[in-house]
């Protein structure tokens, strides 16, 4: 036994006029919570990544430990100079971010010396930096997948889920530390080809082609598909809706067995995701299937499969002829300039890691936290598996550790329960922008990745949004392309999207990669050059405007529209009530 | 002092003050083995002594009294149009008239031609920077054929001294016109095929690794006075490649009318308006034409040529005016790759990356 030397001597009193308030630090920067009088002086955009909304649970350990430590962190780390990073506040269930300015001369010059160190060595080590960083969370995954929940001892879940948290946060760290500089490179590049006249809509393409993890996992997807195609089931998915699916598939028998068998052992294999950015409260397509069911029966409404090594020949071809022309219009100066630049950005490619990194952090980085918190629910008697996802961390902890889950604290997630479905019903109407609405923004990350800019800050401030017809925004991935648009609020509605319809949303995310692979064009409110729409757009070969800030709100379900990629235009063509009396073929 | 000096003739001390700068750098690039035009220039102290033995210098400075320190932009026009009068009114001595008409014959001579047309350009003098300040400002006519005919465009070129623009920028300055005489160039007139400008370095970036060239059908006054939209085209200083060639409608050409003797803007016939002017090989004599100036002098150019018709490939092209280049902007492409500077520059200045 260790010897215990009492504190209790000195926790009585402290300087006179001291409060605990005083050592209420906010976390890096800036601490997240609800909106605080006074904050109507910042700029606040509404965060698409989190549509549905946030449970308690969710709201705290993603804007604490994600936003705040993560983008905070790494603008001071690396640094970045006139930013520090985002702090975020909540409306409800819904998430704003806001850029974090630095406003002081000599911090800036500080700064940028500071980049001037710190850029150079991580873009010679980026390969080690970003597998070290990868291969440490793999392992912590491998640890959590070790762990079989049921056998835990309910004592031992509060250290299971304090695990959990700081699993969550150290891949944060790990996330923002590797995506600012990534992204500075890669600005720079972009920066540098349009100063020697390249047509900058290249510039994605020069780094396009290579295998990201999710094409991967989009594959075997889409290989599963192609089995139920030739084992006949392709009527079976067609009659059912994805939510029935497994049970249709056991009852119709036969060829349909063998396939949920196969099914089950890819989920094994690739299930461990969620339809979501690092949302503790979204299952995985382990413990939900309809998505992956949806996602399957909508594939089997094309006549044909998609060809991805096809697609995978052409994005290659289309990069090298678009590295060409750009090289055969440049000086021999400038080639040397620009090979040296492509060469930084094939080594470190922002875009390829744009989607690569998600299917190590954000698509699984949440659910051991999540199933730890159900099986302690189980544990405990609550109502729901999903009842401690409505708790407030510490409140949390204190049922991990022994305090009974009864009374008042089971009746407020009862009522909490309540608060998000109301709030969720609100999302439509949820401003897009809120405080202090600048003309423009410097932080390239609300730039490139959010799509914030003048064009887009003045479309969401516009009162007459709903009714305009002509919507601008980014011109994200080139081509144009005409159909019917499927408006959805989050990847939870994805099954609605049939093969050639057009994509409308806040904007997309990595579980919404396979919907790629049937829509004609997509339109997001959000995101910019860098965003995931836009890489996937061009990967896809799919016609793509960003950042049209009012896209949702102007373009009904159902309307006809027009994509235009090429010069990020978007037209409505037909209203959906119109198309019903004149085209009754057209759904 | 002579009244008429010959490009291939004049002594390099001599060429600029005495044909000023645009006939003297001709003699000039002609020493160093540039193909120019024939011709000669009627000198600054012909055109001093023609002022001084006509009469002209007390009655155009009376004018010049009259106008007072600070004269409104209309009295100015009144007086240039005053001295210019009296320039057209003038005649030269017989003797300076006869000088200027013997050149005139040998330079037929030397084209093997009757009444050889010519380029009569006036050749400011002073600096450089008066030499931009001035460019275009002094007249240029094309085609002028016949020594009477010759003999009215020198008059006219001298009276081009007094513009208006001419008389407030000197006013401005505090600067006598008997500082800054004029002389005049008689120059064979190439027969152009097709003619441009061509620049050592980029004219709006400044960068120094590229030629840029303009050219059009015909000859180069449609360009010069922005008058075409010409076709566009870059070239690599370091091994001479086609960047990129932007064919432009060009829509008017300056041509030669032969009933009024001139060289005139006409509409373009359609067939040439879309065509390509420049062939790879005519691009490489522009550029070697144009970094040898630049070589030569040590600083970037900008020089006007003409490919004239009866040039074959491999010919030289022939320069017909060549001066220091003003870029406003100054950049010079970075060695290498730096992802620093180019943060810097693009991510945190707080601009947004151009081409967004």
């Amino acid at each position: 036994m260790a010897n215990v030397v009492p504190v209790e001597e000195y926790t009585r009193e402290w300087y006179p006029g001291y409060k605990p308030e005083h050592f209420d630090f906010p976390y890096v920067v800036d601490a997240p919570s609800p909106f605080k009088p006074g904050d109507e002086n910042a700029f606040w955009f509404l965060d698409f990544h989190w549509s549905r909304g946030l449970t308690p649970l969710a709201a705290t350990l993603w804007s604490a430990d994600g936003y705040c430590a993560g983008t905070q962190s790494a603008s001071e780390n690396l640094p970045l100079p006139p930013g520090r990073g985002v702090t975020c506040r909540f409306a409800g269930t819904h998430l704003y971010g806001s850029p974090i300015p630095e406003e002081d001369p000599r911090e800036i010059g500080a700064r940028a010396n500071r980049l001037g160190t710190n850029l150079p060595h991580f873009l010679q080590n980026y390969r080690s930096i970003w597998e070290a960083g990868r291969d440490e969370l793999e392992a912590t995954w491998d640890y959590f997948q070790g762990i079989d929940l049921a056998s835990v001892p309910t004592s031992d879940l509060g250290t299971l889920i304090r695990q959990g948290r700081r699993y969550h946060k150290r891949a944060m760290e790990i996330h923002f530390a590797v995506m600012y500089p990534m992204l500075v490179n890669f600005l720079g590049f972009y920066g540098s080809c349009a100063e020697m006249g390249i047509d900058t809509s290249l510039v994605g393409k020069f780094l396009q082609g290579e295998e990201t993890k999710i094409m991967e996992l989009d594959r075997e997807l889409y290989a599963l598909a192609t089995k139920a195609r030739q084992a006949g089931l392709s009527q079976v998915f067609a009659d059912n809706e994805p939510g029935d699916m497994r049970a249709a598939l056991s009852a119709h028998g036969g060829p349909a067995s063998q396939w949920l068998t196969d099914f089950d052992d890819w989920l094994q294999v690739w299930g461990h995701r969620t339809d979501a950015t690092c949302d503790v409260g979204v299952p995985s397509w382990i413990e939900d299937n309809t998505n992956a069911f949806g996602n399957i029966k909508t594939f089997l409404m094309k006549d044909t499969d998609h060809d991805f090594a096809a697609a995978a020949r052409n994005a290659l071809e289309e990069r090298d002829a678009a590295i060409d022309a750009a090289r055969s219009g440049l000086t021999r100066e400038e080639q040397a300039v620009f090979d040296g630049g492509l060469a930084a950005n094939q080594a470190a490619n922002f875009p390829w890691w744009q989607d690569d990194h998600n299917y190590y952090i954000d698509l699984k980085v949440m659910l051991p936290l999540r199933q730890a918190c159900q099986e302690l629910a189980t544990r405990v008697g609550a109502d729901h598996r999903d009842d401690m996802l409505y708790l407030f961390w510490p409140e949390l902890l204190q049922v991990a550790d022994g305090e009974p889950y009864a009374g008042e604290l089971s009746a407020l997630v009862r009522d909490r329960r309540q608060y998000f479905d109301h709030w969720h019903g609100k999302r439509s109407e949820m401003p897009k922008v809120l405080g202090t609405v600048p003309d423009s923004v410097e932080d390239p990350v609300l730039i490139e990745i959010f799509g914030i800019n003048p064009g887009s800050l003045r479309a969401v401030q516009n009162p007459d949004a709903a009714n305009e017809t002509t919507l601008t925004g980014v011109a994200a991935a080139r081509g144009t392309a005409t159909g019917i648009a499927r408006v959805l609020q989050s990847s939870d509605e994805l099954h609605r999207v049939a093969p050639g319809e057009i994509l409308v949303c806040e904007s997309t995310s990595p579980n919404w990669t396979p919907a790629f692979g049937k829509i004609a064009g997509a339109v997001c409110d959000g995101g910019g050059m860098l965003s995931h729409a836009a890489i996937v757009g061009r990967e896809y070969g799919v016609p793509t405007v960003t950042a049209v800030g009012v896209a949702t709100l102007a373009i009904g379900d159902g309307d006809k529209i027009e994509v235009d990629g090429t010069n990020g235009r978007v037209t409505i063509l037909k209203r959906a009530a119109e198309l019903v009396d004149t085209e009754p073929g057209q759904s | 002092m002579q009244n008429v000096v010959w490009v291939d003739a004049v002594e390099p001390d001599e060429a600029v003050p005495a044909a000023g700068s645009k006939i003297g750098r001709l003699a000039d690039l002609h020493r160093t083995g540039v193909e120019v035009p024939q011709g000669f220039a009627v000198t600054v102290d012909a055109y001093r002594r023609h002022c001084g033995d006509a009469g002209l210098d007390p009655q155009i400075d009376a004018v010049l009294a009259r106008l007072g320190a600070e004269p409104s932009e209309a009295d100015v026009e009144a007086a240039s149009a005053e001295i210019r009068e009296l320039f057209v009114a003038t005649p030269m001595t017989d003797a300076l008239a006869a000088e200027i008409t013997d050149a005139y014959e040998e330079l037929c001579v030397r084209c093997v031609d009757v009444n050889v047309p010519t380029a009569v350009r006036s050749s400011a003098t002073g600096e450089d920077a008066a030499d931009a300040s001035f460019a275009g400002i002094f007249d240029t006519y094309l085609g002028v054929s016949g020594a009477p005919r010759v003999l009215d465009a020198i008059r006219a070129c001298w009276g081009s001294l007094f513009t208006g623009r001419a008389l407030a920028y000197r006013l401005r300055k505090g600067i006598s016109h008997h500082d800054m005489p004029i002389a005049v160039g008689v120059i064979e007139l190439i027969h152009a095929r097709a003619s441009g400008v061509a620049f050592s370095v980029h004219p709006v970036t400044g960068k120094p690794d590229r030629v840029v060239i303009e050219t059009s059908w015909g000859w180069g006054e449609a360009i010069v006075q922005g008058v075409v939209d010409p076709d566009h085209i870059e070239v690599g200083k370091a091994d001479g490649r086609v960047l990129r060639y932007d064919v432009a409608h060009k829509a008017i050409v300056s041509a030669f009318d032969f009933a009024d003797g001139r060289v005139t803007e006409v509409e373009m016939p359609a067939r040439l308006a879309d065509r390509k002017v420049l062939d790879d090989e005519q691009i490489g004599a522009v550029v070697s034409a144009v970094t040898a100036i630049e070589e030569h002098y040590g600083y970037p150019v900008d020089v006007e040529w003409v490919i004239s018709r009866h040039r074959r490939a491999g010919d030289d092209i022939c320069i017909v005016q060549s001066r220091p280049v003003t870029v406003t902007a100054e950049e010079s492409t970075p060695a290498a790759y730096d992802p620093v500077a180019l943060a810097q520059k693009y991510v945190f200045s707080g601009k947004p990356v151009p081409g967004r």
